[in-house]
């Protein structure tokens, strides 16, 4: 049993892993996956011993550990490349020749030789390693690595840059060695995962964020998703350039509210609150249960009914002058937990997105061949194109999060509204949100008003604060 | 006052009850600009009072609720629902004098005291509109001849109402113009206008006459959609006792049974639900249907009859006067009824075993439906006004059932179509009295438990096209066509 407790481990200053805990059991091959720079290939290069511990335990490391990645790769041709600048003579140095570099670790020259033939390159044992292309150097050591009778294999995107025969062949006899050996496989991508893979462990900014046992289908599609929002190349969908909104005069604040108080018998939730958004400005709120988060929202959202009765101009709009609550809405996107209870709809997905653009719960519009390709573009950057038609209320509670955040963005407003976009969500659906969430912020120029309670959900960006206390707001 | 229906020629009143039409999209595109800077005053701040001023006023409009002086002082809860939501709230004297629109959403019974106490207020040339024609049409008021006079009247409780609207929908709505009060023909604009500021015209709207809606109105809530599922569910539950089925099950496949088999008929008319049949339950709900059709044809009639002459508003405001003695005492029997006491059992019953174990409830959906619609055509009620009031509402009203039995109904529909419920059930329970004798769990409880489906092909085709070509399917098919072009995509 290998345990990682509580490890720390720094990589030369450049980059750290923070408390990592982590147990592979006897039996367990492990898939290692997070986004570029997440910490995955510093991880399974501590299997390896690599890296500096700082603090927290580390045992049970076999002795034999064959590690694969780019790395090791590296570094075994800068160690090549020195020998050669070492060279005094002068003689043109032919380097070490690759079949010298598979025997100085081989246990099992049967199957060196096997591996060589299979893998093409019988031609190429006599050449000088470091003239290797990349391909043929990671085919040379992964020879090295499942021909020195390994107790575990650490494999670093092993799968990169093999062509499709190797490839095939790589991952048979994987599955061979893994009945005897275990396995830690670091990946980027989910749909390479090979059958014998126990278990997924997922890194996130240096920290082991998520560990999933691969037979836990929901848990093991969630990661899928997470990742991809992590990793996925494509961009936010545009808008629909055939439904622009009516313009807003350019100086004009978004919303100013001035003094406004909300009463209900005797019970004031907060009053006097002046509170003025510019364009393009983010603002987090906060307060305690009950200070009237929500209710401030929905003075701004024109879904409180006092937003008539008190000084409120929206988007150009003094409310209360025979403005009609669809002129309001349609410049803003709004998420909330309530939001997902109203929406019980048996509608697909698609048409779930499409109905942000009309601002309603269900679909009453017929729709644009355009709509419907920006509500599909964003099902793919959600990870969920092939749900296209599932019915919204199948899905899973963080999955109908996704959905209607979507939705909240398909018309780019000028203002996103999310109240507490995160609450009731499990860790692995709050990183989903949030991931979706900076997504959005980074890439437009959409003002995004953020109300939550937990201070660790916090998005990058976002640097104006509203505070209500409960009695005064701040 | 005198019955207005009753003061028209023969030839007039079939002209108002041949008035019903579906209305397209696009003859809403001004919106509620014949209602834009206007003022609106709400009187009752009930369900309907509230919610539709909600929905006006999230449509740009000015709305504010005038409310007995008595109701503003005790701060009754008419006053806190205005109040809490941020509208103006005032007096008769301090509103109505200036209102440009008065809303009288008050319940039936209250009409005549409410509009005899604002006409006076009211200003020269304004608009009343009601969501009901009863007031004007059985007890004749006579309103002001400069005032307009028209009905705006969704047909969902108020709290769909709002609802629907703020999912940025609505609710179906009928409107009408009363033609003696439309001094200015600004009627119809108004109306349209006030359908469009509650979301009803993305829902679907109907151009009605006053006479028409409340004719067609009172006929299809006392028969089929009332009546017919409070007789039909205590003639069921007692029929599966004496059959000896459990009590919990039978109650729930009544409670239940209603609301998931005519969810078929909102979805393909009759022809759909008797098809979630097998072929030879189809046959004999069919069969069924027929016997209870030739003897509650009679019963139909006479329901028809009287709303027509005006006998049974007179007999219900009879009992207006005498405190609702009758209407009281009635709820209070139907709430002691074996059905309403048994509690629905825990057990599971599939969706198609509703269909199954339920072949009678089926018959008689299906029996009044089609009587209710002949007896309304045969009066002189357009088909699109006949389809709507027994069809169409049947799965709105057996939901109540669903959600809380017989009480639930009738405490959700008016006191009116309460009252008419009463007396089609004590007419209808003796005279299928012999018909149920010959009932047995096959037919509901149990289901026909057959070896073989088999049924002769020759009768299969015969049953199958009496279904379908009933005027019914007709009628139903063309308006659920419309309907589903700009309803719901969902």
């Amino acid at each position: 049993m290998i345990c990682l407790d509580a490890l720390s481990v720094d990589f030369d200053g450049r980059f750290q892993l923070h408390d990592v805990s982590w147990t592979i059991q006897p039996g367990e091959h492990w898939l290692i996956a997070g986004a570029n720079g997440s910490g995955k290939s510093a991880l399974a290069a501590v299997l390896a011993g690599d890296g500096q511990g700082l603090s927290g335990t580390l045992s049970g490391l076999p002795d034999r550990v064959a590690l694969v990645s780019y790395e090791r790769q590296a570094e075994l041709i800068e160690a090549e490349r020195r020998k050669d600048d070492a060279d005094i003579l002068d003689v043109i140095s032919e380097g070490t020749p690759a079949a010298e570099i598979i025997d100085a670790v081989c246990q099992d020259h049967d199957l060196a030789q096997t591996l060589i033939d299979t893998l093409g390159l019988r031609p190429l044992m006599g050449r000088a390693f470091r003239k290797l292309s990349t391909g043929e150097t990671r085919k040379v050591m992964l020879i090295r690595a499942l021909t020195s009778r390994p107790e575990l294999v650490v494999l670093d995107e092993p799968f990169d840059g093999l062509d499709h025969d190797s490839l095939m062949w790589l991952q048979g006899h994987l599955s061979v060695l893994a009945e005897t050996v275990p396995m830690v496989i670091v990946l980027n991508r989910f749909d390479e995962c090979p059958e014998f893979i126990t278990h997924i462990a997922y890194v996130d900014d240096g920290h082991l964020l998520h560990q999933v046992k691969r037979d836990d289908e929901r848990a093991f599609a969630e990661l899928y998703q997470l990742l991809h929002l992590k990793t996925s190349e494509l961009e936010v969908p545009r808008a629909d350039p055939a439904d622009r909104l009516p313009a807003l005069n350019s100086g004009d604040p978004l919303v100013r509210i001035t003094g406004a108080t909300i009463r209900y018998d005797e019970n004031t939730v907060f009053e006097n609150l002046d509170w003025t958004i510019e364009a393009n400005q983010s603002w987090q709120v906060s307060g305690p249960n009950g200070s009237g988060k929500t209710c401030l929202l929905s003075l701004i959202t024109g879904d409180h009914p006092q937003c008539y009765v008190n000084d409120i101009r929206v988007f150009g709009f003094q409310r209360g002058t025979g403005e009609s609550i669809w002129q309001i809405k349609q410049y803003i996107g709004y998420v909330s937990t309530a939001l997902q209870w109203e929406y019980r709809v048996g509608t697909g997905l698609r048409n779930v997105i499409i109905s942000g653009f009309f601002d309603s719960i269900g679909l009453y519009t017929k729709s644009t061949e355009t709509q419907r390709a920006i509500a599909d573009d964003w099902l793919a950057l959600l990870g969920m194109a092939e749900r296209a038609d599932e019915p919204f209320n199948s899905l899973s509670y963080g999955d109908q999060r996704l959905v209607l955040i979507a939705r909240a963005m398909v018309k780019h407003p000028p203002l996103l509204i999310l109240d507490e976009p995160c609450l009731g969500l499990d860790e692995m659906n709050r990183h989903l949100v949030l991931a979706l969430i900076e997504r959005i912020c980074a890439s437009s120029e959409t003002a995004v008003l953020y109300v939550n309670h937990r201070s660790e959900d916090r998005i990058p960006g976002i640097d104006n604060h509203l505070t209500l206390s409960g009695d005064t707001a701040s | 006052m005198a019955n207005y229906f009753n003061t028209l020629s023969l030839r007039e009143q079939l002209a108002e009850l041949g008035k019903c039409r579906f209305m397209h999209l696009d003859e809403f595109t001004e919106g509620v600009d014949a209602l834009r800077g206007k003022k609106m005053v709400v009187i009752g701040c009930g369900a309907q009072g509230l919610n539709q001023g909600l929905n006006l006023r999230d449509s740009g409009l000015d709305v504010s609720y005038a409310l007995r002086a008595e109701a503003i002082e005790q701060k009754r809860q008419s006053w806190k629902n205005a109040t809490e939501n941020g509208f103006t709230v005032g007096t008769y004297d301090e509103l109505l004098p200036t209102a440009d629109v008065v809303l009288n959403l008050t319940p039936d019974k209250q009409h005549t005291s409410v509009v005899n106490a604002i006409m006076p207020l009211m200003k020269h040339g304004a608009c009343l509109s009601y969501s009901h024609g009863f007031n004007i049409v059985e007890e004749g008021m006579q309103v002001r001849d400069d005032i307009t006079v028209i009905m705006v009247a969704p047909k969902c409780p108020g709290s769909e109402v709002r609802a629907e609207y703020v999912r940025g929908f609505g609710v179906p709505t009928l409107i009408a113009v009363h033609e003696d009060n439309d001094p200015n023909g600004e009627g119809l604009a108004l109306a349209k206008a006030y359908a469009v500021g509650t979301g009803g015209h993305k829902a679907g709207v109907l151009m009605s006459s006053f006479i028409a809606e409340v004719k067609s109105d009172l006929m299809g809530e006392q028969t089929i959609l009332c009546g017919m599922l409070q007789t039909g569910s205590l003639l069921c539950f007692d029929k599966m006792m004496e059959e000896g089925i459990d009590p919990g099950y039978a109650s729930k496949l009544i409670q239940y049974g209603w609301e998931t088999t005519t969810e078929a008929l909102k979805y393909g008319g009759v022809t759909n639900m008797m098809d979630r049949l097998s072929n030879p339950a189809k046959i004999r709900a069919f069969d069924l249907a027929e016997e209870m059709k030739d003897i509650m044809r009679p019963l139909y009639w006479k329901h028809q009859d009287d709303i027509m002459t005006g006998t049974f508003s007179q007999t219900m405001m009879a009992d207006w006067a005498n405190d609702d003695v009758e209407l009281l005492g009635w709820r209070a029997d139907t709430a002691e009824t074996p059905f309403e006491k048994t509690p629905a059992g825990d057990m599971e019953i599939s969706e198609q075993e509703y269909f199954d174990n339920g072949i009678l409830m089926v018959a008689m959906v299906k029996a009044g439906v089609e009587l209710a619609f002949e007896t309304m055509t045969s009066a002189g009620i357009i088909a699109d006004s006949a389809y709507y009031e027994s069809l169409h509402e049947t799965p709105l009203i057996a939901n109540t059932v669903a959600r809380k039995k017989l009480y639930e109904m009738n405490a959700t529909i008016s006191d009116t179509a309460e009252y008419g419920c009463y007396l089609y059930n004590h007419a209808c329970v003796p005279l299928l009295g012999d018909f149920m004798k010959d009932i047995t769990s096959d037919v509901i409880g149990k289901g026909l438990e057959l070896d073989d489906n088999g049924v002769d092909n020759a009768r299969l085709i015969e049953v199958n096209a009496a279904i379908r070509s009933h005027p019914v399917e007709q009628i139903g098919g063309v308006l659920r066509g419309y309907m589903a072009d700009m309803k719901r995509i969902i």
